[in-house]
């Protein structure tokens, strides 16, 4: 069986077969999306969500930690990006660093109190601090807007020096996107196998024994929540830039759990890459089965259920079952034995 | 002066007492041995021992430093470390790794982002001579959870030995082991001891009572006895409460 | 201090009906050791049975359905009261069945699956009884209101909380007076002595979780004329019925009985100063009493915590 904390074949080189995959595809994406029947601003979406559920899978799958209401950091990140550019100023950065600060702010306070939990007792302290959250979304009206939330944000140019580029097309919102998320996703997949990551999966495997060789448990996963919290911030601000507003739909528990399902639907316990696989399915089972019925979140959740029971792996786990299955006839010679 | 030494130590877990007055002091370079029946409060007396619990009354020193009540990565970072009855390892990833994970010089980088862990040579080969100290290294890529029982317990000490402790608890390390096993781990214990002071827990009388300088009885969650090998056997009351019970 | 008590009785029958709702959630909790994240969606299912057998709906147009129509309010509204409850544990048994190949692994698995089995009957709700608002009748009895010391109280509250003390005292009656209570008890301690015992623990299981549901179809039939019915009412509701479980202490029935209590009266009695803000007060006392003590108010040490 594969898990997360397999050794790295060739740890050296970020540009695994994998990474090269998921970069070009990200790369390429404007120019065939519209060619498959969908549509370039799905493409801002994926990529979001994708950030949104690497960054979440470094608690959930890597560190073991299952918070069940990182909604709220999302949703801050889009509030906090569209207050600075409502009240501070219209600024691309500024609101990116606003919504990455607030986010952090938030993740390390509940992290605070959520970090010597463990377990189921760790989820339900994370929904409680979800649920607080999104109710303030709501009820903050002065600030927030309410249930409306925040309508009109802009998305300011990209200042990079002497350049300036406009970001009001999705064409160009998604290259940004996109830009980010692919620096994002380098960053992670270094960190995942640094000593910080390892450590991470250490006090997954075994918290105990992590505590007698001598670390701070407490302080890692403090650590990792609020790194986690930040990444799902910068999500939410771009998401913010995308929607052109920010609404407290996205912090509700509802929606906690979706990216929950879409990591695991992904087979986010087992291997890097499940976060992206289980985005992916989500996308294409709202925009391909929601294009045939209207009860599309029905069946997602039946397969969802049906996953839990059968292969809680997810699709990355299934991917590797298939590739060990085709690859196996082919290993005749009995000396064939890969790790 | 004793290098680590427990005085009066007691311990409650709500009305039930468990640890009434254990003191225990071991000299530098020693083996000091924990015998005594099931239930008798070795394991709770470890895990007080090496903070996993604080301790309701008593104190411990090491090196003459005061650790009583400190947490267990803190008491782990003095150089006190131990390996556990029930196997604690860190089953998704190979023997190597779990190694590392405990050498002080991986620890102190535990907050590197970028460094890659695999391609650190150093580190490796610091993990491989531990792991060929208890003969693991032909073993080092396997996975934790795909070893045998007998190379699991051996994998427990080797854990226990990477941190380069000063001191080094051992909770039953013969515990489900063979004959054969048990005759090797003899002789492991027999190399370790130039090197590190050893505490252990131990249900095998013969191969506590080779290895051990000296023994402490634990009875009712107190010390009954606590004298030489020789001395101990010469002390029929002694032998009557606790080796009788594994008869 | 005169102006609060509407605010505190109010407080008080919600915390009843709160307590109604947390029962059946803590007795699965404390036996199978599984989050169900579902029952909301069996309180739901039970009150959308409720209203489809009072309304008749679904033999509308037919013989039956003239001659059910015809039955006064009251009584369909008692074959109700027994009809919604029975479906709601059916779907109850259906989930403990696709429960099973989770056993033996992390407490998350149960957690995840009844989440997504919570979504497809949510949805199921959506497809059978479309998205809009739904009501369900009372019988005339019950209905409207009564002075009582210069105060206006709803008589159907008064009913629905004396209702909720009867289901708790025969709970109560169940767990602690009869031989089925005692095998119950004893298998959220120890399955392997209920094994020892000659029981069959998958049976145990079933009935746990058919009883579990039960009770949560019940508790939705009961709220369902003061909450309104909405598909998305069970997520509404599981929300604070695991609060309390958590505030109490999980599996321990008296604990959930008195965060009920607790729940209720702070959400009562915060509404009377801050009405937008009550059911935050609940958020609030959760990380209040588990910042101080993981297990909550009377609970034991659980599996749960690893």
């Amino acid at each position: 069986m594969i898990s997360l904390s397999d050794i790295p074949t060739k740890s050296g080189f970020p540009l695994t077969p994998a990474m090269c995959v998921f970069l070009v595809a990200v790369a390429s994406a404007p120019f065939w999306l519209e060619a498959v029947g969908l549509y370039s601003y799905l493409g801002i979406e994926v990529a979001i969500w994708i950030l949104y559920a690497m960054g979440f899978n470094l608690l959930f799958g890597y560190a073991g930690l299952h918070s069940f209401g990182h909604g709220a950091y999302i949703g801050i990140g889009a509030y906090a990006f569209g207050l600075f550019q409502q009240n501070v100023a219209v600024s691309l950065w500024g609101g990116l660093l606003a919504a990455i600060l607030a986010a952090t702010l938030a993740g390390a306070l509940v992290a605070t109190f959520v970090a010597h939990r463990r377990g189921i007792y760790f989820a339900l302290m994370t929904i409680a601090f979800g649920q607080v959250f999104w109710f303030c979304a709501i009820k903050l009206r002065w600030l927030t807007g309410g249930e409306d939330g925040l309508l009109g944000i802009p998305r300011p140019d990209m200042v990079l020096g002497p350049l300036r580029v406009s970001l009001q097309d999705n064409f160009s919102l998604y290259w940004f996107a996109a830009g980010v998320l692919g620096l994002a996703v380098l960053g992670m997949s270094r960190l995942v196998n640094a000593p910080f990551g390892r450590v991470l999966q250490a006090i997954r495997q075994n918290e105990m024994r992590a505590r007698f060789a001598g670390y701070d448990v407490w302080r890692m996963k403090w650590l990792v929540f609020t790194l986690s919290a930040a990444i799902a911030g910068l999500a939410g601000g771009i998401f913010a830039m995308a929607q052109e507003s920010a609404y407290p739909d996205i912090m509700s528990l509802h929606q906690s759990g979706t990216i929950v399902m879409m990591v695991l639907v992904g087979g986010g316990l087992v291997s890097f890459w499940g976060p992206v696989l289980g985005v992916l399915i989500y996308f294409v089972a709202r925009d391909v089965i929601g294009g045939v019925t209207e009860t599309w979140l029905l069946w997602f959740g039946l397969m969802f259920v049906v996953m839990v029971m059968l292969r809680p792996e997810g699709a990355a786990g299934l991917a590797h079952v298939i590739r060990s299955r085709l690859a196996r006839p082919k290993a005749a010679a009995p000396a064939e034995r890969s790790a | 002066m004793p290098l680590f030494e427990a005085r009066n130590i007691q311990k409650r877990f709500g009305s039930r007492v468990v640890l009434e007055n254990v003191s225990l002091a071991v000299e530098e370079g020693s083996v000091h041995g924990i015998m005594g029946p099931n239930g008798a409060g070795k394991t709770t007396c470890f895990h007080v021992l090496t903070g996993h619990h604080a301790p309701d009354g008593g104190t411990i020193s090491f090196d003459g430093k005061d650790i009583t009540g400190l947490k267990p990565h803190r008491i782990a970072r003095l150089g006190i470390s131990r390996s556990f009855q029930i196997m604690n390892l860190f089953d998704d990833t190979v023997a190597v790794e779990n190694v590392i994970l405990a050498l002080p010089e991986f620890r102190v980088r535990a907050l590197n982002l970028s460094r890659r862990v695999f391609e650190d040579r150093q580190l490796i080969d610091a993990a491989l001579e531990v792991l060929a100290q208890v003969d693991l290294a032909d073993h080092a890529w396997e996975k934790a959870s795909a070893l045998s029982y007998g190379q699991r317990r051996a994998l427990e000490i080797a854990v226990a030995l990477a941190a380069r402790p000063r001191i080094v608890f051992l909770d039953e390390p013969t515990s489900g082991l063979g004959a054969e096993a048990t005759r090797g781990l003899a002789s492991l214990v027999k190399r370790l001891r130039q090197r590190y002071t050893i505490v252990m827990i131990e249900h095998d009388m013969r191969f506590l009572f080779a290895l051990a300088d000296r023994i402490s009885v634990i009875h009712w969650g107190q010390v009954i006895a606590e004298s030489t090998p020789d001395a101990l056997m010469a002390n029929k009351w002694v032998a009557r409460s606790a080796l009788g019970e594994l008869a | 201090m005169y102006d609060l008590i509407p605010h505190i009785v109010n407080g008080l029958t919600l915390g009843l009906l709160f307590a109604l709702i947390a029962l059946g959630f803590t007795l699965i909790v404390g036996v199978m050791e599984v989050i169900n994240l579902a029952h909301g969606a069996f309180f739901a299912l039970g009150a959308y049975f409720a209203v489809a057998v009072i309304g008749g709906s679904w033999f509308s147009g037919t013989e039956f359905g003239a001659w059910w129509l015809g039955l006064p309010l009251a009584t369909r509204y008692v074959v109700a009261l027994i009809f919604g409850p029975i479906c709601a544990a059916i779907a109850g048994m259906v989930l403990e069945l696709c429960l099973r190949p989770t056993y033996g692994k992390a407490p998350l698995y149960g957690l995840l699956l009844t989440f997504g089995a919570a979504l497809v009957i949510e949805e199921l709700i959506r497809v059978f009884w479309g998205t809009g608002e739904q009501s369900l009748t009372i019988p005339q009895t019950i209905n409207g209101a009564f002075l009582l010391g210069g105060l206006i109280f709803s008589k159907y509250k008064f009913f629905a909380a004396a209702f909720a003390v009867l289901a708790i005292f025969l709970v109560w009656l169940l767990l602690e007076r009869t031989p089925y209570g005692a095998i119950i008890k004893a298998g959220s301690h120890d399955s392997e002595m209920v094994r020892a015992l000659g029981y069959d623990l998958s049976k145990l299981r079933l009935a746990v979780f058919a009883f579990g549901a039960c009770l949560a179809g019940l508790a939705g039939i009961t709220m369902a004329p003061i909450w309104g019915l909405r598909p998305h009412i069970g997520i509404d509701v599981v929300i604070p019925a695991f609060l309390i479980i958590v505030i109490g202490g999980v599996g321990s029935f008296w604990g959930a009985v008195a965060a009920a209590m607790l729940v209720g009266l702070s959400v009562g009695i915060s509404g009377a100063y801050a009405p937008a803000w009550a059911m935050l007060s609940m958020y609030i006392l959760l990380i209040l009493v588990v910042g101080v003590r993981a297990r909550g108010l009377l609970g034991r040490k659980s599996a749960l915590e690893n």
